[in-house]
């Protein structure tokens, strides 16, 4: 009898053994595991029978007691596990911190008109889906939020109609609304939910014809993805074609000019003053070099800039430029909306910046500096320096100073409050910008700012994350390997061979 | 051999008998359809040196087993000093110093370490346990032995090691079984020595099938024979009156 | 206390007393340093070759970013040293109470001081102790190889605990199995099948409802073991495995009660 219980464990370890090495469940597994089941049921029933005959009751007593040992330690594991579960306590120590998340996908979730159901569709060996189902798991803990996986292969019906076009990818569905996220991020999930919210839309008229950055430009230089974060935040784009207006629309929320390359209209300009002047909002992206009237129309408004680069030697050589002429900054207006939440470890990052000099046109208006570079920045009256690889010299008479890289003002007209936010650069809301540190969070809660939208104003989840795809140098690897991987178990086994020894002579 | 002489006369030895009752009653023990043990009744008396014998299979070492509450009785009564070795092991535990039948030792530990995790395991520490080691070193004459690996001695001397630990503690009730299945001849005579010795101070239970070693160790004997008691009795009663065969084999009409 | 002290001091100078214990380290330092550095020359190979292909002309574009350090080598090597551990594991707990039975110790022990309790207590801290240096013995090099690469040390961390806890997990039902066992080798078989069992119930899927499927999914070691590996560390997966040592713990324990009763 020991035999078959014997023989019955070596028949599951072998069936289960097969299943995890072929990742299938075939005869041979089921097999096995049927079989051994049995013959341990057999081999238990017939070490079970020797109890025959027992009836003392010290016996029973000693029985039950252990049973009852086994029982209450099962009871204890459950609810110490259930508990703690429920707590939903947990710590997250990844390197991108990528399981806790931000106060905006909490708020996303709580935000939903209608429960949300997320479908993991994935591949057989395909390890990224693990990561995903973590992270959903971490999201249905906290909120509303039911979800389930399903092998591609048992749903290609699913896969044509959710435009599914990769393994790993999640299907949110709200009501009759889906969303489909590919490469699942917190913070691609996070615009899936938003687009699910119903939001209030805000129109935004964007300039267009003078050089500007182009919103459907979807190459590096271009603000497609500046359009694509404006639409998810509940904006409608429109163009605003400067060659041909007169007025800007009654409609317009507020308009948005990115860094025209060409002098805008003279009627175009006076429009944008008109706008202004009865309580309109305008965010206005300027570059070192270029004059396009936008410059005088800010200057009309208390925001002058010279066409100087800004250099912050603080920031040292980035993105390829001479030290700092790319600005890093990580100074901020403590308590305006606009940036909210960054500070000296939440950083923006700028490519070739103009600064700005604020002087209020009427008491009453305020204007103020919202992203600085560091004191140690002065500015550069040659424009050569933007390509320029050696480091600009400051000259005696440039002073150091915090000098704004971003600024934010109000001002009471005609029984409204008209806004501007004026940026000394463009490049850092391209595509190939955007998504670098904090200049999304930066844009959009400016604009959000802009159009009194301060309740969305937040900082949002990354959507990419550290792929650490650099390989291990083969030479290091060798002398790791051969340093700690062999040398620990040849300094055991000559411990071993000693200790052997000693005790044959002991 | 320094040994402890324990040659008293009856009436010193009544005066200084110490060491624990062993009631047995109905004491009965089954593993599945077998009967190891059926109906036991059995007393031995403080400080008695009590024989168990019969053959291979015949219960001795069941019963030992129930004494020390490896077992638990499927039915009847065991007692020691009125204590249950099934309910009150703990209790009954700290009265015992076992000599098992075969040498089940720690073959990788030196001698005085195992002494050392012996008196350890008997609770005991500091200085008492040191001159307990040292005494039960001496005693058994064990001291040049002391760090030699228990696996290298030969096992008339891991017997030696055997007892020693069990004495640690001077316990009142001693059980050994089979003290000298294995030993040449020299070595049986060494550890019938030591127990020789031994007798008299405390209660004393020798499981054993030989009979010259019952003749030698004991005060009386218990014959069992398939579970069942065929004889009790003073020793030279038992095993002098003719031969005491019959009772091994379980031969009707030779109980006693 | 004493008795339970004594007894894991003993417990200590048998293992490492013996040849046995540095054998079983030397073993699984070596399998898994082997196991580590075969999938970092391979991932090393793979990111060269597109990288040459990429710089040979091929229009296949940048190396793909599931194509890197985390999930080409280490998930993978931490899913088979998840596997591997059930096979090694339960050869170093077949010995711890199987051995006492057939040598006969266990009978000695039991005519101690020392109850049931402290016996079970005494071996499986000794155990957990030893298991323990077997993973920091073994994490060393990968750890070395991952940190290199950037990883972070709250992740490596959290990497290590569960990789510790998964091995204490398979100690714990290797100790349970050996209580019960006659022989120490069907106490490793015996373990091997628990631990394969318990490691996945994926292959019950299939068969079953959501809420079996629920229940079997909390009590799988691998979906436990592997959001360590992730970087979380969660109460409930916490719980999880000290629960499962206190179990083991008691099944260990009753073996002693079964002793008694069946003999």
């Amino acid at each position: 009898m020991r035999g078959l219980g014997a023989g019955g464990l070596i028949a599951i370890a072998f069936g289960m053994g097969s299943y995890y090495a072929t990742d299938h469940f075939g005869l041979f597994s089921g097999v096995n595991a049927l079989l051994g089941g049995l013959a341990l049921a057999v081999a238990t029933a017939h070490a079970l029978s020797r109890l025959r005959g027992a009836s003392a009751p010290p016996f029973r007593g000693i029985l039950l007691r252990g049973l009852l040992g086994i029982a209450a330690a099962l009871l204890l594991a459950a609810a110490l596990e259930r508990a703690a579960h429920h707590s939903g306590v947990q710590f997250d120590w990844s390197f991108e911190k990528k399981f806790a998340l931000s106060e905006a996908t909490l708020a996303a979730l709580a935000d939903l008109p209608c429960p949300l159901t997320a479908s993991l569709y994935y591949e057989d060996f395909d390890p990224r889906s693990r990561s995903t189902r973590l992270l959903l798991r971490t999201m249905a803990q906290t909120g509303d939020l039911h979800f389930d996986e399903r092998r591609l292969d048992d749903h290609p019906d699913e896969e044509n109609r959710y435009a599914i076009g990769t393994s790993n990818t999640i299907v949110f569905r709200c009501g009759d609304e889906f969303q489909t996220v590919e490469r699942p991020t917190e913070g691609a999930i996070y615009e899936a939910l938003y687009r699910f919210r119903s939001l209030e839309s805000r129109t935004l008229y964007v300039s267009r014809g003078a050089g500007e950055g182009d919103l459907e430009r979807t190459d590096a230089l271009g603000f497609s993805g500046l359009s694509q974060a404006l639409v998810t935040e509940g904006y409608r784009l429109r163009e605003l074609v400067t060659a041909s207006v007169s007025e800007i629309p009654e409609e317009a929320d507020a308009v948005v000019v990115i860094a025209p390359a060409r002098p805008l209209p003279g009627e175009a300009i006076d429009a944008l003053h008109r706008y202004l002047e009865r309580g309109g909002r305008l965010v206005a992206f300027v570059e070192p070099g270029r004059e396009s009237g936008i410059e005088d129309l800010l200057a009309r408004w208390g925001i002058r800039s010279k066409s100087a680069v800004l250099i912050d030697p603080a920031s040292g050589p980035v993105d390829g430029g001479a030290p700092g002429v790319n600005p890093i900054a990580f100074h901020y207006a403590t308590s305006h909306p606009a940036t909210r939440g960054l500070d000296s470890s939440r950083m923006t990052f700028f490519r070739g910046a103009r600064s700005f000099e604020l002087r209020k046109p009427r008491p009453g208006d305020k204007l103020s500096g919202v992203v600085f570079a560091s004191p140690r920045s002065w500015l550069d009256p040659d424009i050569a320096v933007l390509s320029s690889k050696v480091a600009p010299e400051r000259p005696p008479e440039a002073a150091e100073d915090y000098h704004p890289i971003a600024v934010a003002a109000t001002y009471p007209r005609e029984g409204k409050q008209a806004r501007i936010v004026a940026f000394g650069d463009s490049d850092f809301a391209s595509n190939r910008h955007l998504r670098t540190l904090y200049n999304l969070d930066l844009v959009l809660n400016s604009i959000h700012w802009a159009l009194e939208r301060e309740p969305d104003i937040t900082l949002r989840p990354k959507t990419s994350v550290a792929t650490m795809q650099f390989p291990l140098p083969l030479a290091n690897t060798l002398r790791m390997f051969q340093g700690l991987g062999l040398l620990l178990p040849e300094l055991l086994l000559i411990a071993a061979a000693i200790l052997w020894l000693r005790r044959r002579s002991a | 051999m320094d040994v402890i002489s324990a040659r008293r006369t009856a009436t010193e030895a009544e005066a200084h008998r110490s060491g624990v009752r062993i009631a047995a009653k109905g004491l009965t023990r089954r593993f599945g359809r077998h009967t190891a043990l059926d109906r036991l009744d059995l007393e031995i008396e403080p400080g008695e040196a009590f024989g168990l014998l019969g053959a291979n299979g015949a219960g001795k070492t069941t019963f030992i087993r129930l004494l020390t509450g490896y077992l638990v009785p499927s039915a009847g009564d065991l007692t020691v000093d009125g204590l249950s070795p099934a309910r009150e092991f703990k209790a009954v535990r700290q009265r015992i110093g076992f000599v098992a039948e075969t040498l089940r030792l720690y073959p990788d530990l030196r001698v005085r370490s195992f002494l050392r995790f012996a008196a350890g395991a008997r609770n005991l520490a500091g200085a008492p346990l040191r001159s307990a080691i040292d005494e039960a070193l001496a005693r058994f004459e064990l001291v040049d032995l002391a760090d030699r690996l228990i696996g290298h001695l030969s096992k008339g001397l891991q017997q030696r090691v055997s007892l020693a630990q069990a004495f640690l503690a001077d316990p009142p009730l001693v059980i050994v079984d089979e003290p000298t299945i294995g030993l040449d001849p020299v070595q049986q005579e060494e550890v019938r020595a030591v127990l020789r010795g031994l007798r008299g101070r405390r209660t004393l239970v020798v499981c054993t099938h030989d009979l010259g070693e019952a003749r030698d160790l004991t005060d009386r004997v218990a014959i069992l024979y398939r579970g069942r008691l065929v004889a009790l009795g003073p020793t030279s009663e038992v095993l002098g009156a003719g031969d005491a065969l019959p009772l091994f084999r379980g031969d009707e009409g030779a109980r006693r | 206390m004493r008795p339970l002290l004594a007894l894991v001091r003993k417990e200590i100078t048998v293992l490492f007393g013996s040849p046995m214990a540095y054998l079983s380290l030397t073993l699984v330092v070596l399998v898994t340093a082997l196991i580590f550095f075969d999938h970092l020359r391979l991932y090393n190979q793979i990111l060269f070759l597109y990288a040459s292909s990429t710089l040979g002309g091929f229009e296949t574009g940048t190396v793909p970013d599931y194509i890197n350090l985390r999930d080409s080598v280490f998930f993978p090597v931490m899913d088979t040293l998840g596997i591997t551990l059930i096979g090694v594991v339960p050869l170093v707990t077949m010995r711890v109470f199987a051995e006492e039975r057939a040598r006969g110790t266990d009978e000695f022990l039991v005519t101690t001081h020392l109850s049931a309790g402290q016996i079970v207590l005494a071996k499986f801290a000794v155990t957990y102790f030893f298991v323990a240096l077997m993973m920091a013995a073994s994490f060393v090099y990968p750890a070395m190889a991952i940190h290199q690469g950037g990883i972070g040390a709250e992740n490596l961390l959290a990497i290590f605990l569960g990789l510790l806890l998964h091995a204490i997990a398979l100690a714990s039902i290797g100790l349970a199995c050996s209580a019960f066992a006659s022989s120490q080798l069907v106490a490793a078989v015996a373990g091997w099948a628990v631990g394969f069992v318990l490691w996945d119930f994926g292959w019950a899927s299939p068969f079953l409802g959501q809420t079996a499927n629920r229940f079997l999914d909390a009590i799988s070691l691998h979906l436990r073991y592997g959001s360590f590996a992730e970087g979380i560390v969660s109460l409930a997966n916490l719980a999880y495995f000290v629960g499962l040592a206190l179990v083991a713990a008691a099944v260990a324990r009753f073996s002693f009660d079964w002793r008694r009763v069946a003999g």
